[in-house]
């Protein structure tokens, strides 16, 4: 658990180095400590350790979810060069809250007792209610951390009765008592204990925008300034789905027959909610809110199915998922700067038109980025979409997989539509100018995009 | 080896195409014709060690490519296989000569040469892998990826309204090709190998030892539930996947057909499911509207690669797949499928009478054609299923040298419309004469390819036990109705005085020397197939006989 | 005020039946949703929440006295921390709201369509 301290000690030095005039330091200075903690993360790798009186336990698992998280905050962070350009920016502050949340990501990843988990979700998210709002000046920042805090705050106190409530039915905040009680308990479960699973549910459903609970998700990530939408839409967003599968599959596996008929008619409505809403939209941005909540839909299908794969599975998709969209996003913070439009920055999807002919290099990191999200064949996207299924098929739920297919195909029309503007639209004339870091990182994405894709074995055995 | 040099030729030649600086003094089409040339020479040299007699696959190849382990279903493992029968090697000849054609047809692209022939190379590797992969997760590999390159042809390159029509197109396919993978998936868990399972069983030592007998008792030991779950080992192979005997006895897709929905078994909705991915590609009415759009839109060495290939893979999908794998499917339903083929064939040949765009008459045309493929294959008999093959391969030649006479129209006056050109004899003799052989060939005349194929596939249906008499004679009509419209439009834009809407009389010039080195070649060989049927025949036959077991039962 | 009559503060609380404290506390928590669900004011919704946190505490309480485990009354530490924290950032957005626009209706935040 050395990351959780690394982390929490570098965003206090980060702090402190804002007082320095030169703000060069910042950006490497991030760089290096992620990767600091990244290497700490494997010092458990292959054992299982109970951390901080049975607080928190590291597996495999827990350890391939924290390298995700971490992955995407690396290419978050490495993707931040605009900050030091901007003068109202305060680097040092966001990266520092940066890293912090990355401790809250931690331990709602690898938490054992509910209280770390409450405490992480807290972290992670008052550190984004305030990098949602790091916008000061701007309207639409200020609304998106508005929403988003109110949400948030809202969403942990139905998560909060939820626990209480199992509390109150099992006598325990540890998962693996929760199971325990089940197994003994498992022809007179409390209802509290029933109560309970659906107000925990909601809680985190809310977190990892599911439908119905989804709502906030296409205002906050809109109004986010793009760099925190990627970490918002990736870390967030596998942290939240890590944490889901710990309380299912470990707390409360012995009462699936309870709750997986509730799971699955809400992932059906977030699929369907997630990408017929996406065609509607002008703004990429925006379509992106939704094409994350139609993501959350399939990452749900893997704890609909819960099963044997399904960890691989969602280590799998989220990983495929993360690369796409932070390649997405950061071609998206080079286009939507340097192509203005009179309200600004202009995120729309005309924001792209002839970019493959200027750029090439970015019209294709882009066309790889929408392709794996679609889950076109020999990207990592298809791999995980197809192991996802498989978990369906393997449960037998048909229909669910049938949906789904079809909700891809839907999935296709709003990505291609980025494409579509990319190489057959008449754009601006003049490149978009990349620094070459940015550019290594955006290639280093669409690599393992490929490589993953072209050997989906390179993970095998890993969890 | 031969047949992995089919796929990666053209797929490296992508790569090194796209690599190569944009530079107007490289000469990438010529690089792409060499490639191209190359392929027919390969596909020349499988025809000749292919050996006519046998009926099983030839030329195999066999190598691990992904395994990924997936808890309870055990171990996902793709292979890279790759082979060819009668029913797949004609076809991978035709595309070999049609994407050649294609690129002579493709000399006169301008704008972006680069990253046209690049995708046309890729294009072309993927259409090569969908013809000879034998396993069916990389089958559908190459079908799907196959989209992509077709599409950006289609987008870029397009007319007007190229957007529109290649989206269409990509969603279209798309949605068919999602369910043939929701199939494929099911198959792989109903499925297992065999030989593998045999040595997992212990009951052979290694997997060279395994022989014929031996599968018998695997799988009579399956049959009994005797081999344990985790000892089987399933597979995406689809040799083994049409072997009945290979399939868990209690699986999802096993021939027993106890999993039901709705009161159907699950295997007859597999079987519709991978009837609709491939008869979008075909296309079958009602789901054939990409295919007037695409045509339209997409310049002429597209439309070529279009209707002479890719349209193609529909039927190979229906024979290899559909029919291959649910046999039971293709006899239950051989009345609708049939019916099916039969609508396309008279819908087609009406909408192609009421076109005035040259290019989309064409298209219905294709439409109707590829009707009796389906009407073919429905036949479950030995005339029909090598009539449909015959009429792919015709269909494939004649299309292509339909696309390319509109193309030479076009390029010209660019203006498709049949009623704004009279008596082009007077002016373009050699393009009216090969006009006529395209068109008297694609109606039917005999002599030529497109009557053999009609003809087997017609007496298939005849001969059917299967089909009622009444739906070969609807089909009949369809001769009748591509008599009228191609003869009417051969009439209306061949004959009479020298007249055109635009008066733009004098940018008709006559075929020059390239255009009559794809048109000239295309005309014999509809002819040579004509005349000399067995040439195709001998090479299918051995393979639909054997394929045709499945239905003797 | 009994002297002689000593009473600890968990058998206090269990003079009460237990679902009773459940029922004040899911009131309590309704309350604060219903709070969240129909009120404009950013302040007011921001304290529904709060109700809805202390409803939790309530409840916590009365099942670790109930209980005689300890763990709960951790937990609503815990949570009174977290809160507070909650409480800083929250107020701080909602200031900055303020400055720019005057006024804390949410109504008013209509930038971004729902």
């Amino acid at each position: 658990m050395l990351p959780i301290i690394l982390l929490s000690v570098f965003g206090i030095v980060l702090l402190f180095m804002g007082f320095l005039k030169s703000k060069v330091l910042l950006l490497p200075a991030t760089l290096v400590f992620i990767l600091a903690a990244l290497a700490t993360t494997f010092m458990d790798w292959g054992k299982t350790y109970l951390y901080f009186q049975n607080m928190l336990l590291t597996n495999n698992l827990a350890i391939l979810f924290t390298t995700i998280v971490l992955l995407s905050a690396f290419m978050v962070v490495a993707l931040s060069n605009s900050f030091i350009e901007d003068e109202q920016a305060q680097p040092a502050e966001y990266y520092a809250l940066l890293l912090f949340s990355l401790v809250g990501a931690i331990m709602m990843i690898s938490f054992e007792n509910l209280i770390m988990l409450f405490v992480g979700v807290e972290i992670l998210s008052v550190a984004m209610y305030v990098l949602a709002g790091s916008d000061k000046h701007s309207p639409r920042s200020n609304e998106a951390a508005l929403k988003y805090f109110l949400m948030g705050a809202f969403a942990t106190g139905i998560m909060l009765f939820g626990i209480a409530l199992l509390y109150g039915a099992t006598g325990t905040f540890v998962v693996s008592g929760i199971k325990s009680y089940v197994y003994t308990n498992a022809y007179g479960v409390s209802l509290l204990l029933y109560m309970g699973i659906i107000l925990l549910l909601i809680g985190m459903l809310f977190k990892v925008s599911a439908a119905p609970f989804h709502f906030w998700t296409p205002d906050v990530y809109d109004g986010t300034p793009g760099l925190f939408t990627a970490f918002m839409s990736t870390v967030v967003k596998t942290a939240g789905f890590a944490a889901l599968f710990r309380v299912l599959s470990v707390s409360f596996v012995g009462v699936y027959s309870f709750w997986w008929g509730t799971l699955a008619a809400l992932t059906c409505l977030t699929l369907l909610i997630g990408n017929v809403t996406a065609v509607y939209q002008t703004s990429f941005k925006r379509m992106m809110a939704y094409s994350s909540i139609s993501h959350a839909g399939y990452l749900l299908i893997g704890l609909t199915a819960l099963g044997t794969q399904t960890k691989q599975a969602l280590v799998f998709y989220s990983l495929a998922y993360s690369l796409a969209t932070i390649s997405a996003f950061g071609v998206l913070l080079v286009v939507s700067r340097q192509r203005q439009d009179t309200n600004g920055v202009n995120e729309n999807f005309d924001a792209f038109n002839g970019l493959a002919r200027q750029n090439p290099l970015l019209g294709f990191v882009m066309a790889v980025s929408m392709l794996s999200l679609a889950g076109i064949p020999l990207t990592a996207g298809f791999w995980g979409k197809f192991m996802i299924f498989t978990t369906a098929a393997d449960k037998g739920i048909y229909w669910i997989l049938v949906f789904a297919v079809l909700m891809s195909t839907v999935g296709i029309y709003y990505y291609f539509r980025v494409i579509i503007a990319m190489y057959f639209r008449e754009g601006a004339a003049e490149p978009v100018k990349v620094a070459p870091f940015y550019r290594y990182v955006l290639i280093a994405a669409t690599i393992l995009t490929l490589v993953l894709g072209l050997a989906p074995g390179l993970l095998e055995g890993l969890v | 080896m031969i047949l992995s040099l089919l796929i990666f030729l053209p797929l490296i030649g992508a790569l090194v195409v796209a690599l190569l600086p944009d530079n107007q003094h490289i000469p990438f089409k010529w690089l792409t014709l060499g490639v191209a040339m190359a392929e027919l020479l390969l596909s020349v040299v499988a025809y000749t060690q292919f050996d006519q007699q046998q009926a099983g696959y030839q030329l195999l190849e066999q190598a691990d490519w992904i395994t990924l382990p997936l808890g309870n279903l055990g171990v996902v493992s793709i292979d890279y296989l790759l082979g060819v029968d009668g029913i797949s090697l004609p076809l991978v000849v035709l595309s070999s000569v049609i994407l050649l054609i294609g690129v002579l047809s493709s000399w006169t692209i301008e704008n972006r040469q680069k990253a046209y022939f690049s995708l046309y190379l890729l294009l072309s590797g993927t259409i090569m892998g969908c013809f000879v992969a034998l396993d069916f997760f990389l089958f559908f590999l190459f079908f799907e990826f196959m989209l992509l390159p077709m599409y950006f042809l289609i987008g870029l390159w397009g007319g007007p309204r190229r957007e529109y029509a290649s989206i269409k197109f990509f969603l279209y396919t798309l949605l068919g090709s999602v369910l043939i993978l929701l199939v494929m998936i099911g198959l792989y868990l109903s499925v297992m190998d065999p030989v593998s399972t045999a040595v997992m069983a212990g009951l052979a030592t290694d997997a060279a030892s395994v022989d014929q007998d031996l599968i018998r008792l695997v799988q009579a030991q399956l049959a009994d539930m005797h081999i344990s779950s985790s000892q089987i080992v399933h597979t995406f192979d689809l040799r083994y996947m049409a072997d009945g005997g290979n399939y868990l006895p209690n699986a999802f897709l096993s021939g027993a057909g106890e999993t039901t929905f709705w009161g159907i078994p699950a295997r007859m909705i597999a079987f519709w499911a991978v009837f609709l991915g491939f008869a979008i590609k075909l296309p079958i009415v009602p789901l054939h509207t990409w295919l007037p759009d695409a045509h339209v839109e997409a310049p002429t060495p597209v439309s070529v690669v279009l209707a002479g290939v890719l349209l193609k893979i529909g039927g190979y999908g229906f024979i290899r797949i559909a029919w291959g794998l649910f046999p039971d499917g293709g006899a239950q339903y051989a009345q609708t499928l049939a019916g099916l083929g039969v609508l396309s064939i008279v819908y087609g040949g009406l909408n192609a009478l009421a076109q005035n765009d040259l290019k989309k008459m064409i298209a219905y045309s294709s439409v109707s054609h590829m009707g009796f493929v389906l009407l073919g294959v429905a036949s479950l008999t030995s005339e029909g299923i090598n009539g449909a093959i015959y009429q792919m391969v015709s269909h494939g030649v004649l299309s292509a040298m339909l696309f390319l006479i509109v193309g030479v129209i076009y390029d010209r006056t660019h203006d498709r419309r049949i009623d704004s050109y009279r008596g082009l004899l007077q002016v373009m003799p050699h393009y009216a004469v090969l006009t006529a052989v395209a068109f008297f060939g694609s109606l039917g005349l005999p002599g030529f390819s497109g009557f053999v194929g009609e003809l087997f596939t017609l007496m298939g249906g005849f001969q059917s036990l299967w089909l009622p008499g009444w739906l070969p004679s609807v089909a009949v009509s369809g001769i009748v109705l591509a008599a009228a419209y191609l003869l009417w439009s051969l009439q209306r834009m061949f004959f009479g005085p020298l007249w055109t809407r635009d008066g733009v009389e004098s940018t008709l010039t006559d075929l020059n020397g390239r255009e009559r080195l794809m048109l000239i070649p295309l005309g014999l060989l509809a002819l040579l197939l004509g005349l000399l049927p067995n040439v195709l025949f001998n090479l299918s036959n051995a393979t639909v006989a054997q394929w045709l077991e499945k239905f003797n039962v | 005020m009994q002297p002689t009559q000593q009473v600890s503060i968990p058998e206090l609380i269990q003079q009460v039946p237990l679902n009773y404290y459940l029922i004040v506390s899911t009131a309590l928590f309704v309350i604060g949703i219903i709070g969240v669900l129909t009120r404009r004011n950013a302040i007011i919704i921001f304290m529904s929440i709060e109700l809805m946190l202390n409803a939790v505490n309530l409840l916590l309480i009365a099942f670790s006295s109930y209980r005689s485990d300890s763990a709960g009354q951790v937990f609503v530490f815990f949570i009174m921390a977290v809160a507070a924290a909650e409480v800083a950032v929250g107020l701080a957005i909602i200031v900055m709201i303020y400055r720019n626009i005057r006024s804390i209706d949410v109504g008013l935040l209509n930038k971004l369509k729902w």
